[in-house]
């Protein structure tokens, strides 16, 4: 006789038992199966001024690295003085000369081509405005994430310090340390920018963090015996990256407009490394001498570049948040 | 025959506390705290239970009884603050986890005792694949290599039935539907062979058909691998098809033990048989629902006797003055309950012939089966 099988309380015939035994079969629909970050690019490639902010970024970009290969003249020979024959020349374009051509004109004392500069500029200032993110977003990073993980008095204490270096005027403190710890090179100026930057971050990153830690699968991570640094690298900070990369390319356009300031005043990169802030300030005395070239390209070229970088955080903050569905 | 326990003494019965080797996990007079602005809530106040190798033990109550913060606590994964284990020993293995130090815990947790939650779909990490989260766990407490790693992970997801695991573990949480992430849980919890397993109700979140699934695996798992159980739930039918052993806990405390046929057949608390009136049966159809009327206690506000007292259909002057202790009433069995102390004899005879008429008959037959 064969065995009687009980199941919430009812009895199973033999088929049913056999069924009951069988392999659990696989009903999940197979949809095409897509994670986050491919999600996320789908959304980011329907977003047509985030594309077109893109690709006038990285062309930025490309420009910039390739650089000597574009270049008609290499920005660091000063010509002799007796070659100095017409400084200033407007743009080819304008003036109809194209020997020697020049692109977006000449500037004034040290004959040296706008483009050249301009190009070179691109290098340097995309060079401080990212590598002063990178930096920013590491600090921050880590500074929020401790403080909001572990709260109570970790939180205290790092949260004051970002208070009371939030409350320093920031512009001066960068032109102060500019001055003192600058001495003129684009690569300190990189690390004022970056070891000044994280501070918003690291309160954006930490209330992230507040909410996350309550998370089950911090719990089911820490149940599993993973340490505290483990989880807030691996486990929750993968979790901040979508609001963290939005916030990043912005900052990469503030620092920017930053150095530019920073330049302009007189605190920044000297001219033998350009940036288009120093650009922009040593074409001052010569725009009411009509070199209008002068200024309006690096000018331009920033404006192009954060605004571009802003369409690009712009589509990313659409394309990363995971409630957006399009 | 009901012998009254002296206040903090051993039983004579138990050895010393870690010592017997057939005892994997052996709480003792666990108190867990948590200090809040209105004051302290004593979630856990003075817990003991014992599990043994390979053995099943459920802790049974309604939301807010401790259960969840005695799993935690054992676990060692209260906040703190505001929490506080305020006393006990948590004997596992022969050692005390209480007086581990944090990196020794670490290993104890994934490695030795494995937990697995309530919310399956909460309880994975979003942006990471099911793979990643079980090679995690493998590669801390094992000493494998990643493409170890990987086979043992594909391998601990073959045995809870996911089918076609060399895909799945490429996927990430929100391809899979809740019963399949449960399974994912339960591989990673086995994936190390732990000697305990802990599970915070793990059906509650899934629905019917998959629960019996989940509950039918954690239990063939948990026979073949020989791990000891710890049940957390709040419904008796999971207990009475899953373990062994039963602890009721109200406020905090234990109201009643015994072994699941002991305390479904024969509760011996008027608590668990309330619990047991509540299951809605067919058997009752037409009738309105039991229920426990009332609400458990404000933490802040407990009752000065048995915690119980207010909700309690059997309730007398004496349980409003003083709170009983937890009565050994032989083999195994206790009940914190006045009716068992010596001069209330009359009170239990009429208690008891109440009988079994509250138990649904859906309950009986998960039991007989």
């Amino acid at each position: 006789m064969a065995e009687r099988v009980i199941r919430a309380g009812v009895e199973l015939t033999p088929a049913e038992v056999e069924e009951l035994e069988l392999e659990r079969p696989d009903y999940e629909v197979q949809l095409e199966s897509l994670n986050q970050w491919q999600l996320a690019w789908r959304r980011f490639k329907r977003h047509r001024l985030a594309v077109i902010g893109s690709v006038i970024f990285l062309s930025i970009v490309a420009v910039g690295i390739l650089g000597p290969v574009l270049l008609y003249y290499d920005f660091r020979v000063i010509p002799h003085a007796n070659e100095i024959v017409y400084a200033g020349r407007a743009p080819s374009w304008v003036s109809g000369s194209w020997d020697p051509p020049l692109l977006m004109g000449e500037t004034a004392r040290l004959q040296r081509d706008v483009f050249t500069l301009v190009v070179n500029g691109a290098r340097l200032s995309l060079a401080i405005g990212v590598g002063a993110t990178v930096i920013s977003v590491i600090l921050g990073a880590l500074v929020g994430g401790f403080a909001g993980y572990f709260g109570g008095a970790v939180d205290w204490v790092l949260m004051r310090i970002v208070d009371s270096l939030l409350s320093l005027p920031l512009l001066f403190v960068i032109l102060v340390a500019a001055q003192f710890l600058g001495s003129g090179s684009w690569f300190s100026l990189m690390l004022i920018f970056g070891f000044l930057g994280w501070l918003g971050l690291s309160r954006l990153v930490r209330s992230l963090f507040l909410s996350l830690r309550e998370e089950d699968f911090v719990d089911a991570a820490r149940a599993v015996g993973v340490s505290d640094f483990r989880i807030i690298v691996r486990h929750i900070l993968p979790n901040t990256l979508s609001p963290i990369i939005v916030a990043a390319t912005l900052s990469v356009a503030g620092v920017i407009i930053g150095e530019a300031f920073v330049s302009f005043v007189g605190f920044g990169v000297d001219l033998n490394q350009p940036t288009w802030g120093n650009i922009l300030t040593n074409s001052l005395d010569f725009i009411q001498q009509g070199n209008w070239w002068w200024a309006f390209f690096p000018g331009f070229a920033i404006v192009l570049t954060v605004l571009s970088i802003n369409f690009m955080g712009d589509g990313l903050r659409d394309a990363l948040d995971p409630r957006s569905r399009i | 025959m009901t012998t009254r326990l002296e206040p903090g003494a051993a039983p004579a019965s138990q050895p010393a506390p870690g010592r017997d080797p057939d005892v994997v996990l052996d709480v003792r007079d666990l108190r867990t705290y948590f200090h809040v602005m209105d004051g302290t809530v004593k979630a856990v106040d003075g817990v003991d239970f014992q599990i043994k190798r390979g053995g099943r033990l459920a802790l049974v109550g309604e939301s807010g009884c401790g259960k969840s913060v005695t799993a935690l606590s054992i676990m060692r994964l209260i906040d703190q603050p505001p929490g506080e284990i305020a006393s006990g020993e948590v004997w596992f293995d022969g050692r005390d986890l209480l007086s581990l130090s944090d990196r020794e815990m670490r290993d104890v947790r994934g490695g030795e005792i494995a937990m697995i939650f309530q919310e399956p779909m909460t309880s994975l990490n979003p942006v990471l694949t099911v793979g990643d989260q079980i090679m995690e766990a493998v590669k801390l407490h094992q000493d494998v290599g990643g493409k170890e790693a990987r086979d043992l992970a594909t391998a601990a997801l073959r045995d809870v039935g996911v089918p076609a695991p060399e895909r799945r573990i490429a996927q990430y949480p929100h391809e899979l539907s809740g019963g399949m992430r449960q399974r994912v849980m339960i591989a990673m919890a086995l994936s190390c062979r732990p000697k305990l397993l802990i599970a915070d109700e793990p059906t509650t979140a899934l629905d019917v058909t998959i629960q019996r699934q989940i509950l039918e695996l954690i239990k063939v798992v948990q026979e073949r691998t020989g791990t000891a159980l710890l049940l957390i739930t709040h419904d008796l039918g999971v207990v009475a098809e899953t373990v062994d052993d039963v602890v009721v806990m109200y406020a905090g405390r234990i109201m009643e033990t015994g072994t699941v046929e002991e305390v479904i057949l024969e509760p011996r608390h008027p608590y668990s048989r309330g619990l047991l009136a509540s299951i809605p049966s067919r058997g009752r159809r037409g009738q309105p629902l039991h229920v426990i009327r009332g609400v458990v206690p404000n933490p802040f506000r407990m009752p000065e006797g048995c915690k119980f007292e207010p909700r309690c259909p059997y309730a007398w002057d004496q349980c409003k003055v003083e709170e009983p202790e937890l009565y050994d009433l032989g083999g195994g069995r206790s009940s914190r309950c006045w009716l068992y102390d010596a001069r209330f004899r009359e009170r239990l005879r009429r208690f008891e012939a109440e009988g079994s008429e509250f138990v649904p008959p859906e309950v009986l037959t998960e039991l007989t089966a």
